[in-house]
């Protein structure tokens, strides 16, 4: 299920699932998926731009304050669905870790666990199996988003 | 037109029975003090579910946007009849003390509850719900920034951990969230 800034229909979507369907497992499920590390704040809040510009290089800068500052990353599948990230290899923390700055923006394969919770998705990775680097380069596009992020000098 | 948003994302949303639990054992006691200087553990005096964040008053990252999101989202299911308290514990202390926290929590909600305490009081909450804390560099403008986990914790009256709720989803989302949880426990 896609988590999106309006929860409303994929919520209902899924109660509908859960109407007709019979209850199923209840512990995570191992998973193995490629997506970019995303800023999930910028990304589902909308108001550094949309969608397609608060990702790849052109929010890099952003992303990385945003993780430093405590803000979760997510993993934005290529299924499209945002996976939010509890933990990741490496870090003890859902942010601002090392690992997160340093796979900020990436698309990386993980290894992990998926927790299916309240209609979210939520995702232990265990492994970073590959990181294939910032492959979006939309800064050509966009620029740097949004613009300030980096700060002017002061005189 | 919230209340029938909420009713609609409580009547919709999986059952809870049904979904995965959490990866890992968080919440636990902790002593601290509140803005008014009264001892506070982490059950609710007033036997209210809790909508728990870590973070400080003066930030001007991830709080500058959690802390109102959780006046919201008492406001919001407060309109179904469920009282949920919001609870700021503090990571800076230094800064957030117990004159300093009320006004500023207030800005977002009246019954905003903050708390702080000793290092030692304050390490055993972070290490009940696995907050690491670092000041990651000095704002020329608002002083030290920290870097601190910043999931909102749902609990239950006597401080029981419900669930989680990411700090980036609409307000209207979370407080279904928060609905499906505490229908009739306030």
């Amino acid at each position: 299920m896609k988590l999106t800034k309006n929860l409303a229909a994929p919520l209902c979507a899924l109660g509908a699932l859960a109407l007709t369907a019979p209850a199923s497992a209840t512990e995570g499920e191992r998973i193995q998926i490629t997506g970019e590390i995303i800023d999930t704040w910028c990304y589902f809040s909308g108001v550094m731009g949309g969608p397609d510009a608060v990702v790849g290089s052109a929010h890099h800068t952003c992303a990385l304050w945003c993780s430093a500052g405590g803000i979760p990353v997510g993993l934005l599948g290529e299924d499209g669905e945002v996976y939010m990230v509890l933990k990741i290899e490496g870090d003890d923390q859902n942010a601002s870790g090392d690992t997160n700055l340093n796979l900020a923006s990436h698309e990386i394969t993980a290894d992990g666990m998926l927790y299916k919770r309240d209609g979210l998705n939520y995702l232990v990775v265990e492994k970073v199996v590959t990181d294939h680097g910032i492959t979006n380069l939309n800064h050509e596009d966009y620029g740097v988003v949004p613009g300030f992020a980096i700060p002017e000098p002061k005189k | 037109m919230i209340k029938p948003v909420l009713a609609l994302l409580a009547l919709c949303s999986p059952a809870l029975a049904d979904q995965s639990p959490l990866p890992f054992d968080l919440g636990g006691a902790f002593e601290l003090v509140d803005q008014t200087g009264t001892a506070r553990t982490q059950a609710d005096p007033q036997g209210h579910p809790q909508l728990l964040f870590f973070g400080y008053a003066n930030c001007r990252e991830i709080c500058s946007a959690a802390l109102p999101m959780m006046a919201q989202v008492a406001d919001a299911v407060a309109e179904q009849g469920i009282t949920v308290t919001p609870v700021m514990i503090t990571v800076d202390p230094a800064r957030d003390t117990v004159d300093t926290l009320g006004p500023a929590l207030a800005q977002h909600h009246a019954d905003f509850v903050g708390l702080t305490g000793t290092a030692m009081q304050l390490q055993v909450a972070y290490d009940a719900y696995q907050i690491e804390t670092e000041e990651v560099f000095t704002d020329p403008e608002y002083g030290p920034v920290y870097a601190h986990g910043s999931f909102l914790y749902l609990l239950d009256a006597q401080g029981k951990l419900l669930t989680l709720v990411p700090p980036v989803i609409t307000p209207e989302a979370a407080a279904g969230i928060v609905a499906k949880y505490t229908q009739g426990q306030s």
